[in-house]
């Protein structure tokens, strides 16, 4: 059988806090699995631990109790890292380097071959829809942009699982949908995606299983679908609806031992809404003054 | 894809020198000392013959140390703690890097700007000095029988001490950074240090005269964990005394030796505090 893409088992971290010995505990008894090429949800409110079981998982913070294993190697040692990508919570990088010349430095970081980087740099930007504004200081970059170079360098070795921590904090509702579909496009590829994020709405869309932690303890873990369809009812689209066929439907389903909950219009999601009448060419853009007056 | 020590520590000692050079901070520390050697320049109407050599030279050593100390201290607690603050070090350690080529990769970086400091600065004293002294030649020949009193390889000697010096400096801030919160902190001890090492040799002069034997064994403690760095300042014996006239060879390198033992040290001690350290 294969090794899970990770394994945390009985995780508890504690922080010493003060001069007098007095511990925090910010993450408690946590046992989770995360199956390979899944998109997984870790939601919860600030301050559940979170962000420290990930700081584990990444070899950041060392465990109290406990052990993590990305791909069966254990998250203590630095090998286990060679397959994991993280972007951090507000990432924050060298403001002098391009953001080509950023990629290129992660990339020669984590050790890939030297006739590889060209290449892979290229390909990440092109999937970030970063190409456009690659050769420009980092500092010059955006919110959504800064975002999305943070995933190019979290991918440009190529690892079997990605860690994102909130990596829409911020960033308005197109590159928000941008890095939606970039995380799709990851998982088809054959990468498995640990989100963190409190848009509690494309958690829903986007992910396959989610994880809920309160007071560092996982209080809740399964299938999205699972956890949030209700068994016992369904719901019927209706086109051309008919106010006087309801009374004729209530009726069917009363013969049937069913009952006609609520009669309404179906909505659609303000972020559709907002997608639908911007502009998607603005994606990604970073366009030069120059190339745009070109056009 | 694992890449090689090496290159991953050159790529931290690249980037944390392109960080260095382009703070404002070396930049200004950086003219200010070209301004004080420069400056003993106006010191020729004073006509004081070949001491005024031996002056331009403390003036520029002097310069040399006080500008040199700051820097390895302050840019280095700066660029530690613009890592760990503005969480650049999260990408970096997340990546499969060890934390103590993160660590060693930091000292690369800030000695290669403290290198840069050093050559300059001594290469514009020597060439003040070897203007001035070919000046006084010109005019004051009596004093310069023996052809030039300056030993420019000296200088060069000198130049590799206090750069050991510096990096002495520059791994004991490494070492207070690695465990302290804040950059006022490892600034405010790093100083404290620093001070304790330039005046430890008075500890050791002492401490065969203490009679209390608890006194005397904190004495000969911090005497022996601290480096002497009075030992480096042999500016004036390498620079008007040809070598092996006042400083044997052996005792040279035993000095350079001496600051290599120092450096890793307490980059040991850095990177086992630093492995243990929450980011």
């Amino acid at each position: 059988m294969s090794e899970p893409a990770i394994r945390i088992k009985e995780l508890t971290k504690d922080f010493r806090i003060g001069v007098r010995g007095v511990k925090l505990r910010a993450v408690d008894n946590v046992s989770l699995e995360i199956g390979d090429n899944q998109i997984f949800g870790l939601l919860g409110p600030n301050g559940c631990g979170k962000s420290t079981t990930m700081k584990i998982l990444l070899g950041l913070l060392e465990p109290t109790r406990g052990e993590c294993a990305i791909y069966g190697t254990n998250s203590r040692s630095v090998k286990s890292r060679n397959n994991v990508g993280f972007l951090p919570e507000a990432p924050y990088f060298y403001k002098f380097l391009s953001g080509r010349e950023l990629v290129r430095f992660y990339a020669r970081v984590c050790g890939v071959a030297k006739d590889e980087i060209g290449d892979r740099t290229e390909s990440v930007l092109e999937l970030v829809s970063m190409q456009n504004a690659a050769h420009r200081r980092v500092g010059t970059y955006s919110k959504g942009m800064l975002q999305r170079i943070g995933i190019a360098q979290a991918l440009v070795h190529d690892p079997k699982l990605v860690v994102l921590d909130e990596p829409t904090a911020g960033v308005d509702p197109i590159g928000s949908h941008a890095i939606a579909e970039l995380i799709i496009a990851l998982k088809e590829r054959g990468k498995t995606i640990m989100l963190c994020s409190h848009l509690l709405a494309q958690v829903e869309g986007l992910c396959d299983r989610v994880a809920i932690m309160s007071r560092g303890k996982l209080v809740l873990e399964g299938g999205v679908d699972e956890l949030l369809e209700r068994e016992d009812q369904r719901s019927l689209i209706v086109r051309d609806f008919n106010a006087e066929a309801q009374a004729e439907i209530e009726a069917v389903l009363e013969k049937y031992g069913s009952k006609l909950e609520k009669v309404e219009a179906p909505r659609i999601s303000l972020d559709r809404l907002f997608l639908a009448h911007t502009d998607k060419e603005a994606i990604g853009s970073g366009q030069d003054v120059k190339e745009k007056e070109g056009k | 894809m694992i890449g090689s020590t090496p290159s991953r520590l050159l790529l931290i000692a690249r980037n944390t020198f392109l960080e260095a050079v382009r703070q404002k901070f070396f930049n200004v520390l950086v003219i200010l000392s070209i301004a004080l050697i420069g400056s003993s320049n106006f010191f020729r109407q004073f006509d004081f013959g070949s001491s005024e050599l031996k002056f331009i030279a403390d003036l520029g050593l002097g310069s040399i140390l006080l500008f040199g100390s700051i820097l390895s201290v302050v840019v280095t607690a700066q660029l530690f703690f613009s890592e760990i603050e503005n969480r650049t070090a999260l990408t970096i350690l997340a990546k499969p890097v060890q934390r103590w080529e993160f660590i060693v990769g930091k000292f690369l970086g800030i000695f290669f700007v403290i290198a840069a400091f050093v050559s300059l600065m001594f290469l514009l004293l020597a060439a003040m000095l070897y203007w001035r002294e070919s000046t006084l030649m010109e005019n004051l020949g009596g004093d310069f029988t023996g052809g030039r009193i300056v030993q420019y390889g000296g200088i060069l000697m000198m130049a590799l001490t206090e750069l050991l010096k510096f990096g002495i400096l520059v791994a004991i801030t490494l070492f207070i950074a690695s465990f302290s919160n804040t950059n006022l902190y490892t600034v405010i001890i790093s100083f404290f240090v620093m001070l304790i090492c330039q005046l430890q040799y008075i500890a050791k002069d002492s401490w065969g005269d203490l009679e209390n034997p608890i006194v005397r064994g904190i004495v000969w403690l911090l005497a022996s964990i601290f480096p002497n760095l009075q030992m480096f300042n042999i500016g004036e014996q390498l620079i008007f005394t040809p070598v092996g006239a006042t400083v044997e060879m052996s005792v040279y390198f035993g000095i350079v030796g001496y600051g290599l033992i120092y450096i890793v040290a307490f980059l040991g001690l850095s990177a086992y505090s630093f492995k243990n350290r929450e980011i």
